[in-house]
């Protein structure tokens, strides 16, 4: 007999990774929720996917960090705009 | 009439403010993700480059600077692409596969995910954190990994990147999925047991 997917961690990453992408069924997300009070292996890698996104989405601030003072060397800056103004 | 121009609207597009305007940051930006300023520099040059050739598709529809981000972020991902030891041999089936040998044939984790103890947002860890991830998005096939890169750097919608990678909806699914399953486990493997 097939189990039914709410019980295979398989089916269960699939799910989780799709709902970072669309909005689930309702009936899909109680699922969800209930394997993961189950399942710590899958709560585990659901929390994973999520850290991922965070810093992926939260490194746009990083170069502002005010103890980072590097500036782009004069040198590269005019180098750059020579290789800019080259019709290539 | 009203004769006053508004500046930043004609300068938006001339590339050498752009060098005054974001060079730094961009500088700054590569600098978090490859240890090499050399290499920073030239991937910063690349990305005015590529953006100047570009330049009729900037419908303004973001702002330069995170129009320009994104181009970095690609050419950062290529340049870890073209450096890596281990060029990626797997093909977008082959991920399928390797994905399946994770679990048994029940669907429960054969290997099953560790503990990540740290905290990648924490600024001195991200760092490294940081160059890691691109260095395991390099290691996905090129297409895997673009879906990635616009869908959680770049934020697009699922209408969005299927328009831009030429996919059905279902199908950008299982590329985020096989992209997102694969990018976990790099991670898994060389961050977080690195630091248990």
């Amino acid at each position: 007999m097939m189990k039914h997917w709410m019980f295979n961690c398989k089916s269960v990453t699939q799910i989780l990774s799709e709902s970072m992408d669309r909005d689930l069924p309702i009936h899909h997300r109680v699922l969800i929720r209930m394997h993961l009070l189950m399942c710590k292996y899958c709560a585990r890698f659901n929390h994973q996917l999520l850290v991922i996104r965070e810093v992926c989405r939260s490194e746009e601030m990083m170069p502002g960090d005010s103890d980072d003072k590097r500036v782009l060397p004069k040198e590269a800056c005019e180098r750059i705009k020579q290789s800019l103004q080259k019709p290539s | 009439m009203n004769q006053k121009q508004p500046a930043p609207e004609s300068h938006a597009l001339d590339p050498e403010v752009w060098v005054d305007q974001h060079g730094d940051y961009l500088y700054r930006f590569a600098l978090a993700r490859i240890k090499d300023p050399t290499v920073a520099e030239d991937l910063v040059q690349e990305t005015f480059l590529a953006a100047l050739g570009a330049r009729k598709n900037f419908e303004s529809r973001s702002a330069v600077r995170t129009w320009l981000t994104a181009i970095l972020k690609h050419k950062i991902v290529d340049y870890f692409r073209k450096n890596s030891k281990e060029q990626a041999r797997e093909d977008i089936e082959a991920i399928g596969e390797a994905i399946d040998s994770l679990f048994d044939n029940t669907g429960q984790w054969k290997i099953r995910p560790g503990k990540w103890y740290v905290n990648p947002m924490k600024i001195y860890e991200q760092k490294e954190f940081l160059e890691i991830l691109y260095k395991c998005l390099a290691k996905l096939p090129e297409r895997l990994a673009n879906a990635f890169i616009l869908r959680e750097m770049e934020e697009l919608s699922t209408e969005e990147i299927c328009k831009a990678l030429k996919v059905t909806a279902t199908n950008s699914w299982v590329m985020l999925y096989r992209a997102r399953m694969k990018l976990r486990g790099c991670l898994e493997m060389n961050w977080f047991n690195s630091k248990a």
